[in-house]
């Protein structure tokens, strides 16, 4: 079997509702690669956000998340306490959030904050810590990083607090960083600087990133592979130049669609749109999630989408897709 | 029978007007530092042909938003003056402004009122300008939300029971509902998905057709503005750095900071990996 750094199989998160239980994840297969960058993307609800947060054990404590598997570096981390999570958080998993405002402490300065990291999970000294973070934040662009370290977050721009996070999150060297929408709250020019910066620390130190957005823009620019999730489920998983130069699944073309891009949409036209709404996710789902707005639905879509893999790399999960040559894994 | 000679009357095609318009806040920096000043809107002129959509782009604090309020006469402008129609606007009389001028501001969920019903959100500016009788304001209500592609079955809901982009529909209509000319779009799609975004542009794109609307369309999104607009105007640090047809300026560019923002822009082309772009 090869060794993926993170391996998911059939991850399912289900929360309690006033209305029944909501099933925000719905058997999601996927696995991360040492050193790559693979983007999950997908529109608000479709469960991004909880499968980044069921992996570092940290959902809501009303959700409930069951799994076949949940390998990290060959390791289940369901058969993980709390303590031997909370080890491997910040160590060798760590997580960069959209907000950096309310990741980060507002009573502690950035010194304090960035050292904690590495003293909860490493013997360092003081001066080590510090020495270390100051290099980081030089590291991330922040000008200034020794005097910074004794300035508190508000005293910082929301670029310069994203670049801190980053600092942070590298702290202790992990083998795995997951940043949920880490550039969504930045301007345009701060947003490229910042996916650059990502981007060429990720190289630099060999960490595998988990990057989570809707923005199929910065998915084009930054990923190595891209998992595209609908309705709590992964619909198409491809490297990225495949998916958008050969997109499989009829709501990745749609997606794709929606953009107006230079040189092939007239300006003024109108453009193509997914119809409808993203189904409710509370009680079951039958068959294809996406059925009711794909113009291409036929009765066989009232079952269980197959996963169909078009070649080693591309898979989709829809029942169209399925030529006769091509290698169908039972649906589960 | 004499023909008068026709004066190229340029006056005529201009809907709304400003000219250098500014605004500073005063801000106070405790007991023991002098007092400052924030220019966030720097001696902005700028005209709004009729029927045409004039995009304003600039990164978050260039001030695009305290302009947009300052033409809806929500913001008092601390120099120049705004003329609708060719008309000075006076402040003090906002209600004449808004039969001309309507915005739809980007987050429809804190600009509906969540106690009323859709119906009674596009009706509100209809009872507050007195426009016709209660059956003939429900009538208009009902037709604009149908324009909108709002389905009867909704006209009874609550903002919460609806979907983002259905609340942004409600947002258009009670804008509309009032048949002004001009519509302040500030920032309308940027808190939908993109498959909802679509949907919208498209809804504007249609009204505009047919209403013969003018649009000042604030985005920070280049590819919607680029799709949208005819003219572009370039804001950054409270002063518009560049003007100019969609063509000058997406395809020539002639202001450093225009080619900052472009070259940003991510567009969906994979290959071409990210900008470089100089720390500010």
């Amino acid at each position: 079997m090869v060794n993926h750094l993170l391996d998911v199989k059939n991850l399912r998160v289900d929360l309690p509702t006033e209305r029944g239980t909501l099933h925000a994840v719905r058997g999601v297969d996927f696995h991360v690669e040492r050193g790559e960058m693979l983007c999950l993307v997908g529109e608000s609800g479709c469960g991004k956000s909880m499968t980044s947060l069921a992996l570092m054990g940290l959902l809501p404590r009303k959700a409930t998340r069951r799994a076949d598997h949940l390998r990290f570096d060959g390791v289940d981390l369901q058969g993980l306490s709390e303590r031997e999570m909370a080890a491997l958080r910040g160590a060798r998993m760590a997580m960069i959030f959209q907000e950096p405002m309310t990741s980060l402490n507002p009573s502690y300065t950035l010194g304090d904050q960035l050292c904690e990291a590495l003293h909860a999970h490493r013997k360092a000294s003081a001066s080590q810590a510090r020495d270390r973070a100051v290099y980081l934040l030089e590291r991330a662009g922040v000008p200034q990083a020794a005097e910074r370290l004794r300035q508190y977050p508000h005293q910082l721009s929301g670029g310069l607090r994203q670049r801190v996070m980053i600092a942070m999150a590298l702290m202790c060297e992990p083998d795995l960083i997951i940043a949920d929408e880490p550039t969504t709250a930045l301007d345009v020019t701060i947003q490229a600087q910042i996916l650059r910066l990502i981007r060429e620390l990720q190289r630099e130190f060999g960490t595998a990133v988990v990057f989570i957005t809707h923005d199929l823009g910065v998915v084009s620019r930054i990923a190595d592979r891209v998992a595209v999730m609908y309705a709590g489920e992964v619909v198409e998983t491809a490297p990225v130049a495949q998916l958008f130069a050969q997109p499989a699944h009829p709501y990745t073309r749609g997606l794709l669609g929606c953009i107006p891009v230079r040189g092939k949409t007239l300006p003024g036209s109108r453009l193509p749109s997914i119809p409808g709404v993203v189904p409710s996710l509370v009680g079951a789902v039958q068959g294809c999630a996406f059925a009711n707005r794909c113009a291409q639905a036929q009765p066989a879509c009232t079952q269980t989408p197959p996963n169909v893999s078009l070649n080693a790399q591309h898979a989709v999960r829809c029942v169209a897709a399925l030529p006769d040559r091509a290698v169908v894994e039972a649906a589960a | 029978m004499t023909h008068e000679p026709r004066v190229p009357d340029d006056r005529a095609d201009i809907a709304m007007e400003v000219c250098a318009l500014r605004r500073v806040y005063k801000l106070k920096r405790g007991l023991f530092r002098a007092p400052g000043d924030i220019v966030a809107v720097d001696n902005v002129s700028l005209r709004l042909h009729r029927g045409e959509t004039l995009g304003l782009v600039g990164e978050s604090g260039c001030g695009k938003s305290t302009l947009a309020k300052m033409l809806l006469g929500l913001v008092e402008p601390s120099a120049g003056n705004v003329l609708v129609d060719g008309q000075e606007v006076d402040p003090r009389r906002r209600r004449a402004l808004a039969r001309h001028i309507q915005p739809v501001f980007q987050d429809p969920y804190s600009s509906l009122n969540p106690r009323r019903t859709v119906a009674e959100i596009v009706g509100v500016p209809l009872r507050l300008h007195a426009a016709g009788s209660a059956a003939e304001q429900r009538a208009k209500v009902r037709e604009m939300l149908d324009l909108v592609g709002m389905p009867e079955r909704t006209h009874g809901q609550y903002p919460s029971q609806l979907s983002g982009g259905q609340r942004q529909r409600v947002a258009i209509a009670r804008a509309l509902v009032l048949r002004p000319d001009i519509l302040i779009c500030d920032e309308p799609t940027s808190a939908l998905d993109v498959s909802v975004q679509a949907q919208i542009l498209n809804l504007l794109l249609d009204l505009k057709a047919e209403f013969g609307l003018t649009y000042l369309f604030i985005s920070h999104d280049l590819a919607v503005v680029e799709h949208l607009v005819d003219r572009v105007a370039v804001m950054h640090r409270g002063a518009i750095v560049e003007l100019g047809t969609r063509e000058q300026i997406f395809a020539r560019p002639a202001h450093a900071y225009t080619r900052t923002l472009l070259a940003s822009a991510l567009t969906p082309e994979p290959g071409l990996g990210l900008p470089e772009i100089a720390l500010a």
